[in-house]
């Protein structure tokens, strides 16, 4: 038997072993940088300080009072994190250059260092996260008084105490507990090595207890099919009918912007991150931490409704089912589970909140009410913060307690947690247009955040306390002072909607209308676009102009004694050593720098929050607006000259391209041009040889009266040959310059191509015998209709076939003729096993005037054949060029649009 | 990784979750959690192996500042 007073001594003897691992943790950390507690396991099982005694016991709970809808407090989340390379790898990287703390510190850097937004998100913060922390303390209670409960003489010590005084006790522990954790020092950079590597142990702790009891459950009840099957024979159904109505919308968007914008997960995730790379592990690891996180929570609650008598509270099914079958080792286990869950949450979350209000609340009143540069007395600011963070911490943990005190009648766990969510969903607009949107000003994100509090109050935090309060049940019902459209609950008459989709709905709506009308209509300041800057353009430029204050009047020791009143002596002293080595002056001399001041402020906001620096800064340096101006104009300037050397850039890549064509086409030109002066001389050359010949033979015939008549005969003959050659030529050379220039026209009409191809051959026959020349016949159409012209078809073919011949030397000569039709074309190729064409002259090949250089025998022709040929083919809408072909020669291959019947 | 963002809000949402949420079951465990599971499951996969594709960054490392 467990009783009360045992398991509370288990409860703080593993707070003891949390607190030994923290202390281990930090030393670890301190003395070796690279230490296991860096690595990305570490860094993923501390994000699952999400999994609060929500998902232990509220999960199930939940499960069994609607289904499935707590699956989509984890699907949300996975869905950031599967998209990690978009939100989550900008938010970390925008936060390390500037030194992020918080979410409100990041929405106060980004719009202009405002301390009014600053205050405004801490104190939204701070009272949307007291129902989760009084989630919290109710699970821890009710999950003592369960096991107490269980026996009648468990309860020990704990008899006559109720759950608001052991609620109150958890709290004082609790708030102990934190502050023992959290604030021993102030950290550079608000990173809490020891903690973090606290909340990995708990992480592990409670994934191993859910899945314990979970496995243990699935044994017992026969096997997840066992589950369903006893439960559906005991006419509990798990019904998903209604399950998808905006309900799950809601929840499922409530939790994508809890996950980014709860204080302690923007810790854990972006502010303790300590590596980039890490996030590539996180974005898988930690959905499926989640996964194995609820798998077993269906089955917990299934079975619990099924054999748990039905006045029990379902939120407890993972402790009472054990209990229930006495494994009293297992229910220890069990509640160990959920202690370490709720506190993780506790004392992430405190931490997280506090380093808020310290920064965002306390630090601009010290500042304020204290003539600079003076704070407090002897040990300085930092001794400021550390006290300021305790008070803050035992702030929250009270208003969570109240918050506990005052719904302690209703009795589900996960409805109190989204009443925080849809406060911190007002955050995540504001966010995403922080870092995405360059035009969003700080009175817009402000009202609209400011509005969606407003609205989230009194649509979804004041409901919560109807049971205790009959005003606000009155006003539930009537509205305030009888309006009926301003009922929390049914705003402008939207009655009947589930309350949590409703206010989310109100809220969200408002929030973002008003962002992004505000941000469209107003004018954002100087700091702001400096800011918007740094911040949207974060991945694209890595030098953003980052500081707006110049020195001026302020000496080093002016900044020396700032630096040294919040970062301490040691740190103040080598970052001014470091700052004057860099410069290579003695330290003393060294005269401050505006790079050095922005380098200081971005140091101190770690310490600080961004606004708190600036002001600090502000003070001692003076006259920082007109130096803001004078930034700004810097930073534009800087802008434009990036952009115009780009654009030269850009100008100078096109020009060089050109020139590139242009000295290509100048190539082909040349090339072209002494083809031409080639052709001509082949020409005259040509024209030479035959008029030679009909000169001489013509002479003989003129002078010499001693020829007899045969003689005479073959000299005529002669003669007649050598014109018939020079009439041949010339009218080729007039063929082509008709065709080029469209005198020779032909009409176009349908004829069988393969036949005009068998033709071609026929003509060839003497030809081909004459070489000796193997026809290989490949596949072939058969009968294809094409629009053309018979007998110029032919010539192409003959052109093709004859050239085919004339420059084929292999000893073996061969030419392949193949015809199909692909694609609705009639494609013809003629291949031979000759030299091929040289690449260099490929191009050039159906130029007129071009010849191949290759090919032994006879090269009598003009080259004029292919271009010829060329020309034909486009007159019937076709095309002639070179391919590819198994033969080790030239291929060429005609293309003709087949007719359609 | 885009389209699997938007892919997976967009499977996990209505109405395409309602095409498998009938009243029949696979392996004895009912239709639309098998669904989700396997969506949610599918989603960690596809993102691991997608993660190795994109190079890590380089220079990501933040320096540990001694408090």
């Amino acid at each position: 038997m467990l009783s009360a007073d045992f398991v509370i001594a288990t409860a703080i003897a593993y707070v003891g072993l949390l607190f030994v691992l923290a202390y281990f943790g930090d030393r670890r950390a301190r003395a070796n940088k690279r230490s296991w507690l860096n690595s990305s396991a570490v860094y993923t099982l501390s994000i699952s300080v999400y999994c609060t005694s929500w998902t232990f016991y509220g999960a199930v709970g939940n499960a069994a009072r609607s289904g499935l809808e707590f699956l989509t407090i984890y699907l949300g989340p996975t869905i950031v994190f599967v998209g990690w390379y978009f939100l989550l790898r900008r938010l970390v990287r925008i936060s390390h250059i500037h030194r992020i703390t918080s979410v409100a510190d990041l929405l106060s850097s980004r719009f202009g260092k405002s301390s009014r937004l600053g205050v405004l998100v801490t104190c939204i913060a701070v009272i949307g996260i007291a129902p989760y922390i009084a989630l919290q303390l109710k699970a821890v209670t009710s999950s003592i008084q369960a096991v107490a409960g269980s026996s009648e003489f468990g309860q020990g010590s704990l008899k006559g105490i109720d759950d608001v005084g052991l609620a109150l006790g958890v709290a004082a522990a609790m708030a102990l507990f934190t502050i023992l954790f959290g604030t021993r020092h102030v950290d550079a950079k608000e990173q809490h090595h020891g903690v973090v590597a606290a909340i990995a142990f708990e992480a592990v702790v409670k994934l191993a207890a859910l899945v314990a009891v979970g496995v243990f459950v699935v044994f017992i009840g026969g096997g997840f099919e066992g589950i369903f099957a006893q439960a559906a024979a005991r006419g509990v159904v798990v019904d998903t009918s209604a399950s998808f109505d905006s309900r799950w919308v809601t929840t499922m968007v409530l939790s994508i912007a809890a996950i980014v914008c709860l204080p302690r997960q923007f810790q854990v995730t972006v502010v303790e991150n300590s590596d980039e790379n890490h996030l590539r592990t996180a974005g898988w690891a930690f959905p499926a931490y989640m996964l194995l996180m609820s798998i077993f929570i269906l089955p917990i609650a299934v079975y619990g409704l099924t054999v748990m008598p039905a006045d029990a509270n379902p939120d407890m099914f993972a402790l009472t089912l054990p209990l229930a079958a006495g494994q009293n080792g297992l229910a220890l286990f069990a509640f160990i589970g959920g202690f370490s869950s709720a506190t993780s949450m506790i004392i992430l979350e405190s931490i997280a909140l506090s380093i808020m209000v310290s920064n965002h609340i306390i630090m601009p009143l010290v500042l304020r009410f204290s003539p600079a540069p003076q704070y407090g007395d002897g040990q300085g600011v930092s001794r400021v913060l550390l006290v300021a963070r305790r008070f803050s911490i035992m702030l929250i943990l009270s208003l969570g307690f109240f918050y506990f005190f005052f719904t302690r009648d209703s009795d589900a766990l996960a409805p109190i947690g989204l009443i925080s969510f849809t406060a911190i969903a007002q955050f995540f607009p504001a966010l995403l247009a922080a870092i995405f949107w360059r035009d969003a000003s700080l009175n817009a994100v402000s009202t609209a955040i400011f509005v969606g509090f407003v609205i989230w109050a009194w649509c979804c935090f004041l409901p919560s306390f109807e049971s205790v309060s009959p005003t606000v049940s009155l006003l539930l019902a009537e509205g305030p002072a009888g309006i009926s459209w301003l009922r929390p609950e049914a705003m402008f008459g939207l009655d009947g909607w589930d309350p949590l989709a409703h206010a989310a709905f109100w809220s969200l709506s408002a929030n973002i209308v008003i962002l992004t009308l505000g941000s469209l209509i107003t004018t954002p300041s100087v700091l702001e676009r400096i800011q918007a800057t740094a911040f949207v353009d974060v991945f694209r430029r890595r030098n953003v102009p980052q500081m707006s204050l110049v020195p001026g009047s302020a000496t080093a020791n002016d900044l020396y004694f700032v630096a040294e009143r919040v970062l301490g002596e040691k740190r103040a002293a080598s970052l001014f050593e470091a700052a004057a080595r860099d410069r290579g002056v003695d330290p003393v001399l060294f005269e401050p720098t505006p790079e050095f001041v922005g380098r200081l402020e971005r140091e101190l906001a770690g310490s600080i929050g961004a606004a708190s620096a600036h002001v600090m800064l502000s003070k001692v340096v003076g006259g920082g607006d007109v130096s803001l101006e004078e930034m700004m104009q810097m930073a534009d300037e800087t802008q434009q000259v990036i952009e115009y050397s780009q654009e030269l850039e850009k100008t100078s890549s096109e020009l060089r391209l050109t020139a590139q064509k242009l000295e290509d086409a100048n190539a082909q030109l040349r090339e072209l041009d002494s083809q031409k002066d080639e052709f001509l001389s082949q020409v005259s050359h040509e024209v030479r040889t035959p008029m030679t010949s009909i000169r001489s033979f013509s002479e003989i015939l003129l002078d010499s009266e001693g020829l007899d008549d045969g003689q005479r005969q073959r000299f005529v003959s002669t003669i007649h040959q050598e014109s018939l050659r020079l009439t041949k030529l010339l009218d080729e050379i007039l063929d082509l310059s008709a065709l080029e220039r469209g005198e020779r026209s032909w009409e176009n009409r349908p004829v069988d191509a393969d036949a005009a191809l068998d033709r071609a051959l026929l003509v060839c026959d003497a030809l081909l015998r004459q070489r000796g020349m193997r026809v290989d016949h490949g596949e072939r159409s058969g009968m294809t209709m094409v629009e053309g012209d018979a007998d110029r078809l032919c010539q192409v073919f003959i052109n093709l076939i004859s050239n085919a011949v004339k420059y084929n030397d292999s000893s073996a000569p061969v030419v392949r003729i193949t015809s199909s039709i692909r694609g609705g074309d009639f494609v013809a190729e003629v291949a031979d096993n000759g030299p091929g064409i040289a690449k260099s002259e490929r191009k050039l090949i159906f130029e007129k005037f071009s010849r191949g250089k290759r090919g032994s025998v006879d090269q009598a022709g003009a080259g004029l054949g292919l271009a010829i040929s060329r020309q034909i083919v486009t007159r019937m809408s076709g095309s002639l060029e070179l391919a590819q072909s198994a033969l080790p020669g030239a291929c060429f291959r005609l293309r003709l649009p087949v007719v359609r019947q | 990784m885009f389209i699997l963002t938007v892919g997976g809000l967009f499977a996990l949402l209505p109405p395409v979750v309602y095409i498998f949420n009938h009243d029949t079951s696979v392996f004895g465990v009912p239709q639309i959690v098998f669904y989700l599971f396997g969506v949610w499951l599918l989603l960690i996969a596809a993102t691991a192996g997608l993660t190795r594709l994109v190079r890590p960054e380089q220079d990501a490392k933040f320096e540990v500042d001694e408090g």
